[in-house]
């Protein structure tokens, strides 16, 4: 830290102030608040790019990192910093939250708090993918249920109370688990170092020698699980995902909006950002149990949203199905399942938030989300049904579209893990998650067609008219990326790349050979070899003419089968 | 220099690309602005010209590339790189060779025709410029199938030719029933679609480990052809066979579900609901022969492990089988040339899985130009009988309709194997392939097995292409006129009968304050502008009447291509040799290079008296039964068929109960899993928590504020928090 706020900083603190300054102007003036939170959460949006834009795609370190004591006698900081890892979803956390702040115009209950909610939840948000503390990971983490779960409770439908209760309790009590875990790992570093500290580079730095976990029997396994299921139940995967379609369900749309696109991410981000590189070994341990859990949810998320009458609790369930894609792909422990997995988050941000989108479109119109009041909605609406189509096939994975180019790389990640017979995965799993890929198929036409084809029963829908330009507009946003990140992925996975690699080596090397966050000459080549470098030239790339000394061997892939002997 | 013909490819992608966005988004301007009569005329031309475009830069290539020495016609141009990941690398690359290419002129040429005709035949259509929006984006799609060098931009085909098919089939989305078929051919096919990625996957893991994923010095592109190809031999050294069978026979699962092999074929006869010339174009000419073309660019791989080969001759032998036998049951003109189109699928895989790749795509090339004759033949007479797509109302439609007739009887001769038209040339040569093949599984002689139900397909479908056009053109009588009563309705109705003008409900939603709804003023206005289309039934005083120029010339420059066009691509383009310079895997069983050997031989050839019989065998079955008139057997009253026409009505049951028990399965688990999630986890979930018991005294005293009295708490405790945050970082950076 060299003076003054950081732009990572800023960037969070946009919101903050955003959030209390919305709060002193007075209920009556519900234009002026709205303008202001589209004016914040544009400016948060643009700040973001500008991280975006000074981010440096070739190494893994963590960039930008601003650090300040913050209660230093239990080693707690505050801490920030992006890395590949965090690095798409902060700008996805700005991105969904303005646009849904437009959206949000149709909201004329009590808009104060409301739109001061939305800012709070963005700001936490965007602190929960830059912590570095793991403390401070956590007061954001917890600080994003309050106003999420306001929002359900003031704006949200009718059985609002058990779904806002239920995923408070639901994931605040699962997050104790996380918060203990937290506490013993800064113990057991004061025990081995005389330090304490919630800095996850400092503990990473002695899990990556060896020596942090060095005689510890099954404590690593212990906290493992302690970190992991917080994180399991906010993905959601089953069996903790039944909070996720009550609060789906009853959430207004911008909440659904943020709840699929970036809060479930949360659960995600953090097996990235924890569970593997804080828990080599038990990460490794435990493969496969994740895995069948993920192929399980995968496949069950998919059959029960076959059978949902609410629009929103199939596209809810249908998000059980995705993440469970997300995990598979993550825990597959390979360079192409994980960079899947990871990419498979942002598209499930921008798909499941236009559907969010566009289901809440038309439920400002007619207040309805049952299947049986819809139908023959594409002569009525021709223009709000292609876009419904485009949005729908991306979630069905469409190559070309977004969602497949995540789907068929953590498959394929899966499937190169399971053949080659690493970390006891079945060859089985990949052939069970394909099947969900079928599904996806028969749940999403089948909602299309129950709401947009055969002839119109219901009569109110008679009189709707299409969707207004600016509505138009919002949604060509979401298609905008969908189509982008489809034909060229390459913009998003390019940046993840080390950080996924570096991620990944620190879970599957041995001790000794893996990277760390605090070595700053550790670097990933771009064959995959983790070196110690010398210098760098000024942007940031290696220079391979001064030296490099390789510290251990590519290790992207988990088997490698040299050729047999010719006989 | 020469290369820079290549380059022009990336338009034969591009043309159809362009004509699709400018279809979606300027169709309705242009529509409103210049009036439908014109406008319809301009955006069908908008249509048609894209694809002719890409034809003709597609035939200039493909004379470039023939021009070129056999073994280097191949070119691998690349735009951008897709995904990179680690050591992969899929490029968005196309591989220009003779198998694309040939494929390309199918796709770009039988595609004109279609477009030329569907510009009259849905000249009519409400939504004339989202048909040719779909339309013109599948060609896109199918283009990129053929052309992409690997197979990760093939399965982008793959399924774009799928979504494409979908949007097609639910064209006329106010009947459900369509929705329903185009719901079934896109999962259906995504079955298919499991298989072909699971299969791509394995060939990655086994080519990634086998050209060594260290990144020095190894070719990156694991999916690619040009790299993935040539190492099948050291895979399957390295893996044995049955890790590479278990691959290939993963591809051929996709390949069934595209080209509707047993049982993936259900999808098929429903997608017959989509208007006729999408019927013509996807699901006869080209979609459905994807199969065949990936077999094809994989031959390779097959051919390194006959097990494969096997599985394939196997399922092609009951596709053609159960097509055949099925096509007696219908009624339906669509239903029997779906059902032939399902049969002679099944042999063009027959040919492929003894190893003849090549007469697979002579066959795909053939068929192409009869089916999509036969399909818009077809729709032409739909046309003439206003919409009524029952054959026993047909009859004596020769008289009426004579371009029609003449062409399609050029089809139905060349579909039966008359001796020497398309049809028969390509027949032959798979009726020599699977006799000559040595292929055997366990003892089983799977070649002979191919030859034996080959034969007798061949005398199945002269039988029945008789009959459907026996009754259609001559029998007797003209049974519309007899029948009035009986007005059976297809599918293919593609008029707008849903006009629910005053019947408008209210909404009472309050006040519309944002204007969503339209006022009882602009409704009046609405129903004003609404024609009020009047649909013509077919009765006694119907009298059919011959198509538009712009329908019949397509027909008959199909005919013409039906003709000489298996002769021409057997002698003329010399298809074995030109498909082997792609790297498809030919057999040589002898040289037969010019026109009057091949006679001599041909005439001395038992396989050629063996077609040929055949053919008048099936010919002279339909003659009797239908020439003169309809039999009572296969009339109205159907109470009155044999059993054996009774079950083939139903597709012997195979439809009805696949397709209904896997919805009923799926239902039954869903509810189940519905019930365990509800009852169970929640029921846990709810226990646990002390929710549900302590729930009734948690939201009374919640309700009154106390939630949000801890939120402002909370977050006054985050906004002291964070500006101690602020606080410390401002002291850091003063320090």
């Amino acid at each position: 830290m060299t003076g003054g706020i950081g732009t990572i900083t800023s960037t969070i603190l946009i919101p903050f102030i955003g959030a209390l300054l919305v709060l002193m102007v007075p209920e009556e003036f519900k234009k002026a608040i709205k303008w202001m939170t589209l004016v914040v959460t544009g400016g948060a949006f643009l700040a973001s790019l500008a991280v975006l834009n000074v981010f440096n795609q070739n190494t893994f370190h963590f960039q930008m990192v601003e650090a300040a004591p913050w209660i230093p006698q239990w080693g707690i900081q505050y801490k920030v910093g992006l890395d590949g890892v965090s690095i798409w979803l902060f700008v996805l956390t700005t991105l969904l939250t303005f646009l849904s702040a437009i959206f949000s115009f149709y909201i004329d209950k009590r808009p104060k708090v409301y739109f001061s909610m939305l800012l709070f939840l963005e700001a936490a948000m965007l602190g929960v993918f830059v912590a570095m503390d793991m403390i401070l990971f956590y007061t954001f983490f917890e600080a994003t249920l309050i106003p999420m779960a306001v929002m359900i409770f003031v704006w949200g439908g009718s059985n609002r109370n058990y779904a806002a209760i239920k995923f408070f309790i639901y994931t605040f009590a699962a997050s104790i688990f996380l918060l203990l875990g937290m506490i013993a790992m800064a113990k057991h570093h004061e025990a081995l170092t005389g330090v304490m500290t919630f800095d996850i580079t400092a503990i990473q730095a002695l899990v990556a020698s060896g020596k942090f976990w060095e005689g510890t029997g099954s404590m690593q396994a212990i906290l493992f699980w302690a970190f992991t299921l917080a994180l399991i139940v906010k993905c959601p995967m089953f069996p903790f995902h039944t909070w996720l379609p009550d609060a789906h369900t009853e959430a207004p749309t911008a909440g659904s909006m943020i709840l699929a696109g970036v809060l479930l991410k949360m659960g995600t981000y953090g097996m990235l950002r924890f569970s593997l590189p804080l828990f080599p070994e038990a990460a490794m341990q435990a493969t496969p149990i994740i895995m069948w859990l993920a192929v399980v949810g995968i496949l069950y998320g998919a059959i029960v949203a076959t059978v949902q009458p609410d629009v929103k609790r199939l596209v809810a369930y249908s998000s059980v199905a995705h993440m469970g894609f997300v995990v598979f792909g993550i825990f597959s422990l390979n360079q192409m399942g994980m960079m899947g997995g990871a990419y498979q988050q942002l598209n499930h941000g921008i798909s499941t938030g236009a559907l969010f989108l566009l289901i809440g479109l038309l439920y400002e119109r007619t207040h309805t989300r049952e299947f049986a009041k819809m139908g023959g909605l594409k002569a009525q609406m021709p223009i709000y049904s292609a876009l419904f189509l485009l949005v729908m096939l991306s979630s069905v994975g469409l190559p070309g579209m977004n969602g497949f180019v995540g789907e068929f790389l953590a498959l394929a990640g899966g499937f190169y893990s399971a053949a080659a017979g690493s970390f006891g995965l079945n060859i089985v799993m990949p052939f069970l998650a394909g099947i969900g890929v079928i599904l996806a198929a028969v749940y999403l036409l089948w909602m299309f067609q129950k709401v947009f084809y055969g002839p119109i029963t219901n009569p109110d829908l008679l009189r709707l008219k299409d969707l207004k330009p600016w509505e138009i507009g919002l949604v060509g946003v979401f298609i905008l990326f969908i189509f982008w990140g489809g034909l060229y992925p390459n913009t998003f996975l390019k940046p993840m790349e080390k950080s996924i690699a570096a991620a990944r080596m620190m879970t599957i090397n041995e001790p000794g050979l893996r990277p760390t966050w605090t070595e700053a000459r550790h670097e990933i080549d771009d064959d995959g070899h983790l070196v110690e470098i010398t210098t760098r030239k000024s942007d940031g790339t290696i220079d391979e003419t001064a030296g490099i000394r390789r510290i251990s061997d590519n290790r992207l892939y988990t088997a490698i089968i040299p050729p047999k002997e010719s006989r | 220099m020469q290369d820079d013909i290549f380059k022009l490819i990336w338009w034969v992608l591009a043309l159809p690309l362009f004509g699709f966005l400018f279809q979606a988004l300027m169709g309705k301007l242009v529509i409103d602005n210049l009036g439908p009569k014109i406008g319809r005329t301009m955006m069908g031309a908008f249509a048609v010209l894209p694809i002719l475009g890409s034809f003709a830069i597609a035939a200039n290539i493909t004379a470039a590339l023939r021009a070129l020495p056999e073994d280097g016609r191949s070119r691998i141009l690349t735009l951008f790189e897709w995904i990179t990941v680690g050591n992969l690398s899929i490029p968005f690359e196309v591989r220009v060779d003779a198998l694309s290419m040939t494929m390309v002129l199918i796709i770009t040429g039988i595609g004109t025709l279609i477009h030329l005709y569907a510009t009259g035949y849905m000249s009519e259509e409400k939504d004339y410029t989202r048909f040719f929006t779909y339309l013109n984006l599948f060609v896109c799609a199918m283009l990129l199938l053929v052309l992409g060098n690997n197979l990760a931009l093939l399965f982008v085909g793959w399924e774009g030719v799928g979504v494409c098919s979908y949007l097609l089939i639910g064209f006329w989305y106010k009947d459900l029933n369509n929705s329903f078929a185009a719901n079934k051919a896109f999962i259906v096919n995504r079955i298919g679609d499991w298989g072909l990625s699971l299969g791509i996957f394995f060939l990655m893991f086994m080519a990634a480990t086998t050209l060594g994923v260290t990144g020095q010095g190894s070719d990156p592109r694991w999916l690619s052809y040009d790299v993935l190809l040539p190492n099948i031999g050291v895979m399957l050294e390295n893996y044995g066979h049955w890790p590479l069978a278990a691959a290939a026979i993963l591809l051929f699962i996709g390949a069934m579900g595209k080209s509707a092999q047993f049982p993936l074929y259900l999808w098929l006869p429903d997608a017959m609901a989509g208007p006729t010339p999408v019927s013509a174009l996807i699901h006869a000419a080209t979609m459905v022969t994807s199969g065949v073309f990936l077999l094809n660019r994989m031959s390779p791989l097959f051919e390194a492990v006959p097990v494969a080969g096997a599985v394939v001759v196997i399922v092609g032998c009951i596709t053609a089988l159960l097509g055949a036998l099925i096509a007696f049951g219908q009624t339906d003109i669509k239903k029997v040339l779906a059902f032939s189109t399902v049969s002679q699928l099944g042999y063009m895989f027959i040919a492929c899985g003894v190893g003849a790749y090549w007469v697979g795509l002579f066959h795909v090339a053939t068929h192409a130009f009869f089916k999509a004759l036969l399909f818009l033949g077809s729709g032409a007479v739909i046309h003439a009988m206003a919409h009524n797509q029952d054959m026993r109302n047909y009859g004596k439609l020769s008289k009426y309709i004579p371009i029609t007739f003449g062409t399609m009887t050029i089809g139905w001769l060349a579909i039966a194997g008359f001796p020497f038209l398309s049809g028969a040339f390509s027949k032959e040569e798979i009726l020599l392939e699977t006799f000559a093949s040595k292929l055997n599984w366990y003892g089983l002689p799977i070649g002979l097995i191919g030859f034996g139900v080959a034969m007798l397909v061949a005398v199945l479908t002269a039988a029945y292409m008789t009959r459907m056009t026996f009754m259609t053109f001559f029998s007797g009588e003209e049974r519309w006129k007899l029948i009035p009563a009986h007005a059976g309705h297809g599918h293919d109705d593609h008029h707008d009968h849903d006009h629910h003008h005053g019947d408008h409900g209210h909404h009472d939603h309050g006040p519309d304050v944002h204007n969503f709804f339209y006022t009882d003023a602009e409704m009046a206005e609405i129903a004003k502008r609404t024609p009020h289309e009047h649909h013509h039934d077919l009765d006694e005083n119907h009298k059919p009447h011959e198509v538009p120029a712009t329908m019949w010339i397509p027909l008959v420059v199909l005919a013409a291509l039906s003709l000489v066009g298996g002769g021409w691509l057997f002698f003329g383009v010399q298809l074995p040799e030109w498909l082997a310079s792609a790297g498809v895997v030919v057999h040589h069983h002898e040289e037969i290079k010019s026109i009057p050997y091949w006679i001599q031989k041909v005439l001395a050839k038992p396989i050629f008296w063996a077609a040929t019989a055949a053919f008048l065998l099936g010919v002279a079955w339909g003659y009797a039964r239908y020439f003169k008139g309809l039999p009572e057997k296969d009339g109205v009253d159907e109470t009155k068929w044999t059993g054996f026409q009774k079950a083939a009505s139903k597709q012997f049951g195979i439809d009805g109960t696949l397709t209904w028990g896997s919805i009923n399965l799926g239902k039954i688990l869903g509810d189940i899993s519905m019930a365990f999630d509800k009852y169970v986890i929640d029921g846990i979930v709810n226990g646990l928590g002390g929710l549900s018991k302590g729930f009734g005294n948690l939201f009374r005293s919640m309700q009154t504020g106390y939630v949000r009295g801890y939120a402002v708490l909370m977050q006054i405790g985050i906004v002291a928090l964070l500006g101690y945050f602020i606080y410390i970082t401002m002291i850091g950076g003063a320090n």
